[in-house]
């Protein structure tokens, strides 16, 4: 009898929890509903999405990509825009990455702001230049024991217009322990004018999800999705005397700018400052020096922090900014363009300007 | 120690592959309440706090931020070496910022005690006493900790 009761009680809770999370469901198809609604791009393009997406994705997948290096996670900041309408309120997660200005600009986080109705956006009009590319590796280089140059054909489209020191966004999928597909910004190293392929150069980060998998994991004639290009980081048109500053993987972006130069010539004077720790952090320098047979006024100075022993090195030992002055003629007439860690971009930038350098002539890549 | 609705949330982000490739936990099968209530038992045995320890980690790497990514001797005794990544981290723990990408190794010059570090270890200790789990590649050891930068 008792068990029988036990029985009818358990089959009671089940049918209402049942019930309950029918309600839910229901519920939740009807309010999160958000039917179509209209994406208003600076005034001039309106595009119809489904509504409940991140603003993000849901110009993503209209084919309009807004820069992220972190996938939409909230992380990076690289997702600013100007949401005029329709964005709802700031969310803590944003905040972090706005000052008073930006915040009164309307400016807010692509990924992090949900199309739940209308909304009008104002972003750069560089951004409709940004495409999905399906690639192919095609070459995978050891250029040191913690850096890899990845060269990729393009498949379709199978053509890219970028300026030389431009990046890209290279998407890891799921793999191993790891269970998300992942974004991640890297400069492009190849010149602009081999438009059908580009190479990356990449230094793995401890426990970085998409350099493990490019290190460990990538292969030869594997298809990868790409979106690109990106970014500010260009040479400006003016005959101003250019300091190039790079560490580790830094050396993509200025690698594509003097290739780039070599095929449009340049008679202005260029230092090339490169940043490593010891000879096994060196690479592509014989090649880095023979643009000296290229350009008429071109010095590459690479700079061992911590040379061993073993290394033999003959040449220039400790910081590199002591060598700065060696290389500098007028301050206020040069150009800076810097690539590497943001602990060098941090030193080096605070070093030039106290050279005289000015702070509106220091170029460096946005995602560091 | 039962895990409330946040922090279940919170020990999947700590999982490998959602933030970092091989997660906050490594082999240890605790959930990151019991791992931060154990290690508390030993920073509690310490003539320093939470905030202490994450004060003196934050001085050594400011100090040696400029560095431009090599080592530097903080006060004589300590040898820093600055590794920085592009990048950004987020925390697994909710609203709390974002985080560069960096290693920072301490050497103690007269105990030779090392450790490493990373910028989010900083936001980890201060805030909620949370050293990583065992076999988890950037866990910190408390003890070591203390002893490499306070000795």
């Amino acid at each position: 009898m008792n068990y029988q009761k036990i029985i009818t009680e358990i089959l009671i809770l089940a049918g209402i929890s049942g019930v309950l999370a029918t309600l839910i469901v229901v519920a939740k198809a009807i309010l999160q509903n958000y039917g179509e609604c209209v994406i208003d791009i600076n005034g001039k393009r309106k595009v119809t999405v489904k509504g409940g997406g991140s603003l993000l994705t849901s110009l993503a997948e209209e084919n309009i990509f807004v820069p992220s290096a972190c996938g939409g996670k909230g992380s990076c900041g690289a997702c600013k825009c100007v949401v005029t309408d329709g964005g709802g309120p700031v969310l803590p997660t944003e905040k972090p990455f706005f000052d008073a200005k930006e915040l009164a600009a309307n400016y807010r986080l692509a990924c992090q702001v949900k199309v739940k109705n209308d909304i009008k956006i104002e972003i750069p009009e560089e951004i409709f230049n940004i495409r999905k590319f399906n690639g192919k590796v095609a070459k995978i280089e050891d250029f040191t024991y913690d850096i890899k140059g990845v060269t990729f054909d393009l498949i379709s489209p199978k053509e890219i217009d970028f300026k030389a020191g431009q990046y890209v966004q290279l998407r890891s999928p799921k793999y191993g322990k790891v269970r998300e597909s992942v974004t991640r910004a890297y400069s492009i190293s190849s010149k602009p004018s081999l438009q059908n392929q580009i190479q990356l150069i990449i230094r793995r980060v401890p426990e970085g999800i998409c350099t493990t998998w490019v290190h460990d994991f990538l292969k030869e004639g594997q298809e990868v999705e790409i979106t690109g290009p990106y970014g500010d980081f260009f040479i400006r048109d003016t005959q101003a005397d250019i300091i190039f500053v790079a560490g580790g993987s830094g050396k993509a972006p200025i690698k594509s700018m003097l290739e780039d130069l070599a095929e449009k010539g340049c008679n202005r004077k260029m230092s090339y400052f490169f940043g490593a720790k010891t000879t096994k952090d060196l690479y592509l320098t014989k090649y880095i020096e023979s643009f000296c047979d290229v350009f008429p006024d071109f010095t590459y100075y690479p700079i061992l922090s911590h040379p061993e022993p073993d290394d033999n090195w003959q040449g220039r030992t400790g910081w590199i900014m002591p060598y700065f002055p060696d290389a500098l003629r007028d301050p206020k007439n040069t150009e800076a363009y810097l690539c590497g860690s943001p602990g060098m971009i941090a030193a080096v930038t605070k070093n030039l300007m106290e050279l005289g350098i000015p702070e509106d002539k220091i170029y460096y890549d946005s995602f560091v | 120690m039962k895990l409330s609705p946040t922090d279940k949330i919170i020990q999947d982000k700590m999982k490998p592959g959602i933030l970092t490739a091989n997660g906050f936990l490594g082999n240890d099968k605790r959930n990151f309440r019991d791992i931060i209530a154990d290690d508390m038992k030993i920073v509690n045995s310490f003539d320093k706090s939470l905030e202490d320890i994450a004060n003196r980690m934050q001085y050594l790497m400011e100090k040696s931020f400029l560095s431009y990514d090599s080592s530097i001797v903080v006060d004589k005794n300590y040898e820093v070496e600055y590794n920085s990544y592009r990048g950004v981290l987020l925390s697994p723990f909710p609203n709390a910022g974002r985080f560069g990408k960096a290693t920072i190794k301490v050497t103690n010059l007269k105990n030779h005690m090392c450790v490493v570090w990373t910028p989010l270890h900083v936001h980890f200790i201060r805030d909620f006493g949370f050293f990583e789990g065992k076999g988890s590649k950037f866990r910190i050891e408390p003890e070591i900790l203390y002893k490499a930068i306070f000795d």
